[in-house]
């Protein structure tokens, strides 16, 4: 478990509203050949390949075999695919590249909510027997642990709406972002979240190189190092969890090796604006990090992909010297169920 | 370009689900009116309200049920005032957790109540069963709020006549397909009666129906090859089966047809031939019936049978 492992190259699409005049494959094309050609690798060149996106979410069965045409699958290749959040991809990867089996990896994610209403496409991911079929929508299921927060004093309607203005002041600088701009934090959709404290719905995808080593030290010229990579789970009873808080991020925070240094920069996964409150809590961020850059999911947030980016975000700002210890982290399921986090570190400049 | 299209695409399957012991006594329990937990091992011992088959923290197998007051107290809340279908009210109401006097943990479900400034974490409420129960969480119409006495309890643990063993959960998801450009571009050109395939350009296969991407090569095909309408059977299978709703007559032919000019068979139904009399080589052209805006079939051409060798990289 020695072998040093970095992100390499990051590429994304400008997410949208909607993509419907391409096909999922079609969409994610530029982005991988974006990432190669940062790399200047071939799909020959790459070690494995792994790939993280939901059928469910465009109602496409085996959406992901078609995605792989976009790769240059033939002659086979060694990958491999998760119905979860690109981070989750990339986790995999890294573990291969910590065994030795490869020395380069290509992960991607992508996901086109447009076709579909993803409120209601999310409950399909509940408990089956005692919760989904009463369809509790995504965004119903975070009011309810925003309520909790404002209860608890954790948080206020002012301080969420400052969460959200910040994010898409943020993003004015991110030509990738879906919402550049401040919105009106606009009527409740479920209250006491308002649309503005909520993410937009859009398509879009992502990808990442990994190379571990030497390798990595060829292919980029300040690579990321993944110091730390790890994800935790809570259980799937809403009403058996503290809502206000999450333990499985903290864990996985502390399995990352996130608490033995402070970070300078934290891409958090947090589609509405009550989750950061949580997340900066559990990841114990202090005003002096720099939270979400980009703009974070409230500015673009391509379900399956919006983890991957966040790792991709704080990748690219240790590439571009922005950043010497970074914080990366992925949430899935509803209220910040489960959670991953990466450290990436730059070499001493 | 032309236009992008699309159409709607309904996914709808009933779910039949089979129940765990505890699961299916706290659902027989809501038929009959009576609300279960299940009480976790070790010295707290919580009383888990919706009960579960294993301890969220030890992964202990649990049996010990226990009866809990339909009555209770909400733990956070949400107010909807746009419902969305197949949730447990029509009209605005608050999404509560509710933990019920006798629990140690929430249960998720509806609080009917006239607008978000009567609802409040706290607030005490009760079950409104359901007319009609038949194991379900919906067996709970949904909660009021209530302020009245506490219930009287009778200790049931669980034992029932005709327990649910499973559950029938319908779902249904809407989405309004669209096939992208390339596939976008074959069906407008198949409604012409033309077969338009797209050449990689960079290993030059030419590929139908086309997908926008060469899968060898991994980048976009955009260069447009009319194809066919004619073709070789690179192989086939008869079918003798007929699916549900299909108009098609058994024992039928289903084959791999490689278009002329293409580089990749695709398939259709082969017809205008016994399906005993189908073969490896036949050669066949796309029949497009009155109106159709896509090939109905594919019959015989009547030319000599291709050579193998003409079609064995197609196979």
């Amino acid at each position: 478990m020695t072998r040093e492992i970095a992100v390499v190259a990051f590429a994304q699409t400008d997410h949208r509203r909607t993509s419907e005049e391409f096909s999922e494959v079609e969409m994610l094309m530029p982005v991988l050949h974006d990432v190669l050609a940062q790399t200047g690798l071939k799909t020959a060149d790459i070690g494995f390949t792994c790939s993280g996106s939901s059928d469910y979410l465009a109602g496409r069965a085996f959406s992901f075999t078609l995605a792989l045409d976009g790769v240059g699958a033939w002659p086979p290749i060694s990958e491999s695919h998760v119905e979860m959040d690109g981070a989750w991809a990339l986790y995999e990867a890294w573990t291969k590249l910590l065994t030795g089996d490869a020395d380069t990896a290509l992960v991607y994610s992508y996901g086109k909510s447009s076709p579909g209403s993803v409120r209601d496409v999310l409950t399909r991911q509940l408990d089956p027997y005692y919760v989904a079929p009463l369809w509790p929508d995504s965004v119903a299921l975070a009011a309810l642990q925003a309520q909790a927060l404002i209860d608890a004093g954790d948080t206020d309607e002012p301080a969420l709406a400052a969460v959200a203005a910040r994010s898409r002041s943020d993003a004015s600088a991110n030509p990738h972002a879906q919402l550049r701009d401040p919105v009106s934090q606009g009527e409740y959709l479920v209250r006491p979240l308002r649309t503005g404290d909520c993410p937009p719905i859009g398509d879009g995808a992502a990808a990442v190189i990994l190379a571990a080593g030497d390798r990595a030290r060829d292919l980029c010229e300040r690579p990321a190092w993944i110091r730390g990579i790890d994800h935790r789970i809570e259980a799937h009873g809403l009403g058996v969890r503290d809502l206000t808080d999450s333990p499985s991020a903290r864990l996985a925070a502390e399995k990352a090796g996130a608490f033995e240094r402070p970070v300078d920069t934290a891409e958090l996964h947090a589609p509405f604006t009550s989750q950061e409150v949580v997340l900066r809590k559990a990841l114990r961020l202090g005003d002096d990090v720099r939270v979400n850059p980009s703009g974070g999911a409230l500015a673009a947030h391509p379900i399956m992909a919006a983890g991957l980016i966040r790792i991709g975000e704080a990748a690219a700002r240790v590439h571009r010297g922005e950043s010497d210890r970074a914080l990366g982290h992925a949430t899935s399921g509803p209220c910040l169920q489960q959670n991953l986090v990466a450290v990436l570190e730059g070499d001493p400049r | 370009m032309p236009d992008v299209l699309k159409a709607p695409l309904v996914v709808e399957f009933p779910f039949t689900r089979s129940l765990g012991p505890v699961q299916s006594a706290f659902l027989t329990g809501l038929r009959e009116r009576v609300v279960l937990g299940v009480r976790t091992g070790g010295d707290d011992g919580r009383v888990l309200v919706p009960p579960v088959e294993y301890d969220p923290v030890t992964a202990e197998e649990l049996h010990d049920l226990v009866e809990v007051a339909p009555t209770g107290t909400v733990t956070t809340w949400a107010w909807n005032p746009a419902p969305r279908r197949g949730q447990p009210l029509s009209t605005p109401f608050a999404w509560v957790l509710v933990r019920l006097d006798g629990a140690d943990t929430a249960l998720l479900h509806a609080l009917d109540a006239p607008g978000p400034d009567a609802v409040h974490t706290g607030l005490r409420v009760r079950v409104r069963w359901a007319a009609e129960r038949v194991g379900a969480i919906t067996d709970i119409a949904c909660f009021e709020p209530y302020d009245g006495e506490a219930v009287q309890l009778k200790g049931n643990t669980g034992q029932f006549e005709n327990p649910v063993t499973g559950i029938v959960a319908p779902a249904r998801l809407d989405y309004t397909y669209s096939p992208g450009r390339a596939q976008s571009a074959y069906i407008h050109a198949l409604g012409d009666r033309r077969m338009v395939a797209e050449r990689c350009p960079s290993c030059r296969k030419v590929y139908v129906p086309p997908r926008g991407a060469c899968p060898t090569c991994g980048v976009a095909t955009a260069e447009q090859v009319e194809v066919g309408p004619r073709g070789t059977v690179t192989t086939f299978c008869i079918v003798n089966i007929k699916a549900k709703n299909l108009d098609i007559e058994v024992p039928y032919v289903y084959g791999h047809i490689a278009l002329d000019g293409a580089d990749l068979a695709l398939h259709g139904r082969i017809a205008g031939i016994p399906y005993d009399q189908v073969r490896m080589g036949l050669r066949v052209e796309a029949v497009w019936t009155e109106g159709s805006r896509y090939p109905d079939h594919y019959r015989p051409t009547g030319e000599p049978d291709a050579e193998y060798d003409t079609y064995k990289e197609l196979l």
